[in-house]
């Protein structure tokens, strides 16, 4: 059956031949009326209130019809019925059609129209750096250890094959607490390889533990000197522990660093706590010809290491004849310089929230 | 250190190696080198020319019109107005387009109307002298338009050496120290020096008398018939390229054998040394010394001095005195050379800000063998200037030194061990053999024979001759070698795993920014906190004056960046982990672990709801993250010992665990405390402060994790509201509650808390939201009016009344 206007208005036309028809009552004749009116102004688009009041009232009113007419009455008011309500389903179809592409126009939206902003906070950068090498560390196998910034002389120096005439105890600019005479000394931690010792006292070869921290020394403060600063101290002691091992554990770090190779040259370099001691070198990451970064030397001076001292590693209660080991210090502060950017080594402890909330 | 090309090609052969290539291998196995430069570039900028026609300026009297051959195309006009110059001279010409020392451009040009094509320099000019008596005369046979540097051999490169990389390396501190080094490394002999004292005459030495065992070794000579005269130009040049300024011979020699060889020496007038001799002895408090650069120097017991008999006439190893100096008629000297205790050098030096390149080098602990040789290499230096200079007395040479030299055992098996290199033992031994080791076969290792040069701080274990081989071997050379082992995991850090949650919490869904501060606290925050009279560690040469003081808490370092931030954002959140120290007599500070909190905005509104507080904010963020590390449960009380920074009366601390262990504590800040950070007017700021200890987090017991089944039975809500006295605590009316719900109560959330007239006179209404519900049952309205009965009681009991549900 099909729905469309000009088949119901046929079947109106038919419903209304059977009216005439048939003898007329009051109802009979204000139906035909209706039906009438209807069909004279009715235009092709049928509303749905009117098909239903044309089909439904002949359903309901069907008695006024004679009895030989009800039959056929009957059939085509349903067929009426029928086709209208075919024909609103078909409008709602059209009419959710034309809704849903409405909301689908894409007309005033922007964007680029800021949304509103969403409050965070933040891990220091230092904190993101160190998690980072404890992670690459910790999946190696090694320790971390923790140290007291308040640090004895003996930790910070004497065991640290640093006698106290030696002038590295100048140049390393101590800030040196103060104590009753006679009272243990004490001075703010230079570096983290107090901490060696300490490992060595604790725990058993072989090891290996890195010591992520805070260390200062007594310097004038500008864009690339603090008085507190972070280092990374590593240690591994084992039997047969060489320079090759040295070597193979600084490039993985770089690795891990770096999130690749990097060629790397072992210098000599001088730590009363190191014999041989070394400077470690790493070609410039940022640049291949020479840059402000690398100071036109596409090396970049990033950590003093060495195989550990014997007379340190007898200070730890360890034989230096049975076990060997290496040490390396690297300068988180400066890392994390590198790794972001930051141009002035004062932003990081300064508690700027403008320059924490970047991280 | 400022190292000489040129000087050091006077010790080994460099022919083939360039300044660059000479820094390169010094960087790779003996020191950092900081930099090349060319020593006065502009040498090879100026010609030699010669003067083939002078005449008087047409219109000034003082100035010459000379015409200069240069060696190409016509001889140059060139205007002069040096008194000296005249036709026939070899001179030097600056010719148009060259720059000279002070960025001085030639440039064609008039003078007083005639036109000048360069200029004839003096040596000053040239930056080679400070004379400028007139213009530089070359010699005769010096061939015109050749480069001037080229010419006289003064072609030179600076090499800057770190001083820092050879603190430990007293026998680089001079030129020849340095080309042993370059010998060892290029394979190239040292080339040989007569470091033997020449013949002296019968006379009388000078008397030493040393009654301090800071100077081990003294060296008193006396040259007769020195003169300060003008130095020559080798000398002058030398001295120039690294940096020192010429002054007169006899200066310069002492210096020059100083950059030489390593040692410091020192000339004195001899008329300044009477009868009595040269006493070398420490110096009595308050004594005092004026020292060659004037300065009137007051003395301690522990300088070591240089005395005329009784008189102080130079600071061992640092400075000489005013008084008894060379001078321009000085004709007899006395030569000293010594062996200075190191520690006490560098004190005195330290002490009196007075670092000099002598006090630099006995720093480092000399070789005392050195004295000899540096007194003969300055004898000699100065007769190949001077033939008439004569030694009329032995020298004097006393005290107790003992030799450096020493040998030590080598085992090849520990070098290629440690080094992890394959080097057998006829390579280890060629090494040190370079390096000027005596190397014998002794037993399974080698017998290395050190020299006292090497021996006084550098030397002295095996593990040390590892690292001369290695270094000269190259440590680019060993292959890398991946550590192996038995991988066990790490023991497990529960404190760091605790501080990566509290951390994480912090910065992620309590939207804090973190914060790492220094250690050390300023004064005016102690002052703020009035906590001047609580012991703190403290240090004794802060950086300024005003912060020595150590944090005992991690609080007080993010108190004052509440302002600064507050200016910037109306709202503040930070917070920092780290260490507090408490000083303990005669031992270890106690170390505290602390997590800091500070939430700062703008003063409350006066219709703010009740909960919109900083310290309400900040105490359900703490009481967050104790809940979120899965400890033992926690509970607030009033803070019975505020910290100094809280509110006195608006301070909770948290307690944890069956023990109650306090957790820590947060706080209103102290206001008189948020007015003195400057927390006012505009930044007036509502702000609250935690304290966190890591500590008790660490020591509190973590709590069962266990499911607990999903509610079968729908729940209830029921509003109530108390109005109560003051005094009864919020934990009092839950624990009320909780016993009026005879195990029903689920859930107790306040949603309001108000006072006022209706409530009446000290007493407060809280309202809350109650959950009840039953594990077996749905509640019904008997439940309900039960349990809101059992409210009315207790509200009675408490001392008031249940204002309604």
């Amino acid at each position: 059956m099909t729905h469309d206007a000009a088949s119901v208005r046929a079947l109106l036309g038919e419903i209304l031949a059977a009216l005439a028809s048939a003898s007329e009552s009051d109802e009979t004749r204000s139906l035909r009326e209706r039906l009438e009116r209807f069909v004279a102004h009715s235009d092709d688009a049928l509303t749905s209130a009117v098909l239903l009041e044309a089909s439904a009232a002949p359903l309901g009113a069907m008695r006024v019809f004679p009895k030989e007419a009800r039959g056929l009455v009957g059939a085509k008011a349903n067929a009426i019925k029928q086709a209208a309500l075919a024909a609103l389903a078909e409008e709602e179809q059209a009419a959710l059609a034309r809704a849903l592409a409405a909301e689908r126009s894409h007309a005033g939206f922007d964007a680029t129209l800021p949304p509103p902003r969403q409050a965070c906070g933040s891990l220091h950068p230092i904190t993101q750096v160190t998690r980072e090498l404890e992670d690459l560390f910790t999946s190696m196998g090694w320790t971390i250890l923790d140290g007291p910034e308040v640090e004895t002389e003996h930790f910070n120096f004497d065991a640290l094959n640093i006698s106290p005439d030696h002038p590295a105890r100048d140049t390393m600019d101590t800030f040196w607490v103060r104590t009753a005479p006679g009272d243990t000394r004490l001075v703010m931690r230079t570096h983290t390889s107090p901490v060696q010792v300490r490992a060595m006292r604790r725990l058993q070869p072989p090891f290996r533990a890195i010591v992520p921290g805070k260390v200062f020394r007594n310097e004038a403060l500008d864009a690339s000197h603090e008085h507190t600063f972070h280092q990374m101290e590593g240690l591994v002691v084992g039997q047969h522990v060489s320079v090759g091992h040295l070597i193979a554990a600084m490039k993985t770090l770089l690795r891990g660093i770096f999130g690749r190779e990097i060629e790397i040259r072992l210098r000599p370099g001088y730590f009363p706590f190191v014999e041989p001691g070394f400077e470690l070198d790493a070609r410039c990451p940022f640049c291949t010809e020479g840059c402000s970064v690398c100071k036109r030397s596409t090396w970049i001076e990033l950590l003093p290491c060495g195989m550990v001292h014997p007379n340190v590693l007898k200070a730890g209660g360890i034989d230096p004849e049975q076990w060997t080991g290496f040490a390396f210090g690297l300068g988180l502060s400066r890392l994390v310089m590198l790794r972001f950017g930051i141009d002035d080594v004062r932003h990081l402890l300064a508690g700027d929230v403008r320059f924490l909330e970047q991280f | 250190m400022k190292i000489s090309y040129r000087w050091l090609a006077r010790h080994v052969d460099l022919s083939g190696t360039s300044a660059v290539d000479i820094a390169r291998e010094l960087t790779l196995s003996t020191a950092e080198v900081e930099g090349v430069e060319r020593f006065l570039p502009h040498l090879c900028d100026v010609t030699v020319g010669h003067v083939v026609q002078r005449e008087k300026h047409p219109d000034a009297d003082k100035l010459s019109l000379c015409r200069v051959d240069v060696g190409q195309g016509e001889p140059l006009q060139i205007v002069c107005g040096a008194p000296n110059v005249r036709a026939g001279l070899k001179v030097v010409v600056a010719t148009a387009g060259t720059t000279l020392p002070g960025d001085f451009k030639i440039k064609k040009s008039k003078i007083r109307g005639v036109e000048s094509n360069g200029m004839i320099c003096s040596e000053r000019e040239l930056g080679l002298g400070v004379e400028h008596d007139g213009i530089w005369e070359l010699g005769e046979n010096l061939t015109v338009g050749a480069r001037l540097g080229a010419a006289l051999g003064l072609e030179d490169w600076v090499i800057e050496i770190d001083n820092k990389s050879v603190t430990h390396r007293p026998d680089l501190w001079g030129h020849r120290g340095i080309a042993a080094e370059l010998a060892a490394i290029l394979r190239r002999p040292l080339l040989p020096l007569d470091l033997t004292l020449p013949s002296t005459g019968g006379g009388a030495s000078v008397g030493v008398r040393i009654e301090s065992d800071a100077c081990s070794r003294y060296l008193a000579l006396r040259v007769e018939g020195a003169r300060a005269t003008r130095s020559p130009l080798w000398l002058k040049s030398l001295l120039l390229a690294v940096g020192q300024r010429p002054i007169d011979l006899l200066v310069d020699l002492s210096n020059f054998v100083m950059l030489d060889l390593g040692q410091p020496n020192h000339l004195f007038d001899a008329r300044r040394i009477g009868p009595q001799g040269i006493v070398v002895r420490k110096a009595r408090a308050g004594e005092t010394l004026k020292t060659l650069d004037e300065v009137e120097r007051k003395l301690e017991a522990s300088d070591l001095l240089i005395c005329n008999g009784d008189e102080p006439v130079a600071l061992a190893g640092i400075m000489g005195g005013e008084g008894s100096k060379v001078t321009d008629d000085t004709a007899q000297l006395v030569l000293e050379v010594a062996a200075f205790h190191a520690p006490t050098v560098r004190r005195t030096s330290a002490r009196l800000g007075l670092r000099t390149d002598a006090s630099a080098r006995f720093e480092k602990t000399l070789d005392p063998e050195l004295v000899p040789l540096a007194a003969a290499h300055l004898v000699r230096l100065l007769q190949a200037e001077q033939p008439a200079v004569k030694l009329t007395a032995p020298a004097t040479d006393v005290g107790q030194w003992t030799s450096a030299a020493k040998t030590i055992r080598l085992r090849g098996e520990r070098v290629r061990m440690l080094l992890g290199a394959d080097l057998d033992d006829a390579a280890i031994t060629d090494i040190l053999v370079r390096l000027g080791f005596g190397v014998a076969k002794d037993g399974a290792g080698l017998a290395v024979r050190v020299p006292s040069i090497r021996g006084t701080k550098d030397i002295s274990i095996e593990q040390d001759l590892v690292e001369e081989v290695g270094r000269i071997y190259r440590y680019g050379n060993i292959p890398e070698i991946p550590l192996a082992g038995i991988l066990v995991p790490p023991p497990r850090d529960e404190r760091r795993r605790l501080v990566r949650r509290i951390e994480d919490r912090l910065a992620g869904s309590a939207r804090f920014h973190q914060q790492i501060s220094y250690s050390f606290v300023p004064d005016s925050t102690i002052e703020k906190l009035a906590l001047q009279s609580t012991p703190h560690v403290e240090v004794a040469n802060p950086i300024t004056e005003g912060a020595s003081r150590v944090r005992r808490s991690v609080v007080v370092s993010l108190l004052p960046l509440l302002e600064p931030n507050r200016r910037r954002a109306a709202e503040v959140r930070l917070f920092e982990v780290g260490k507090g120290y408490e000083p303990v007599s005669a031992a270890e500070p106690t170390e505290r672990h602390e997590v800091a909190l500070a939430l700062a905005r703008p003063a409350r509104k006066a219709n703010a709801r009740f909960d919109d507080t900083s310290l309400a904010l900040l105490q359900g963020v703490v009481e967050d993250l104790v809940r979120s590390l899965g400890l033992e449960a926690c509970s607030w009380s009033r803070c019975e010992a505020a910290p100094s920074w809280a509110h006195p009366g608006r301070a909770a601390a948290l307690r944890i665990g069956a023990r109650d262990a306090l957790v820590g504590e947060v706080a209103a800040i102290e206001p008189g405390l948020a007015r003195e950070l400057g927390l006012a007017g505009e930044v007036e700021s509502d702000v609250a402060l935690a304290r966190v200890s890591i500590d008790a987090l660490l020591d509190a017991a973590p709590r069962a994790r266990r499911y607990s089944p999903l509610p079968q039975f729908p729940s209830t809500r029921v509003d109530v509201a108390l109005a109560l006295p003051v005094e009864r605590s919020a934990a009092e009316v839950m624990a009320a509650l909780e016993r009026c719900g005879k195990g029903l109560v689920r859930g107790l959330e306040l949603f309001d808390v108000f006072s006022g007239e209706r409530i009446g006179e000290g007493r407060r209404s809280l309202a809350w939201h109650v959950t009840l519900s039953a594990p077996d049952r749905t509640l019904n309205e008997a439940d309900v009016k039960k349990f809101l009965e059992r409210v009315e009681r207790e509200a009675v009991q408490l001392g008031g009344e249940l204002r309604g549900e």
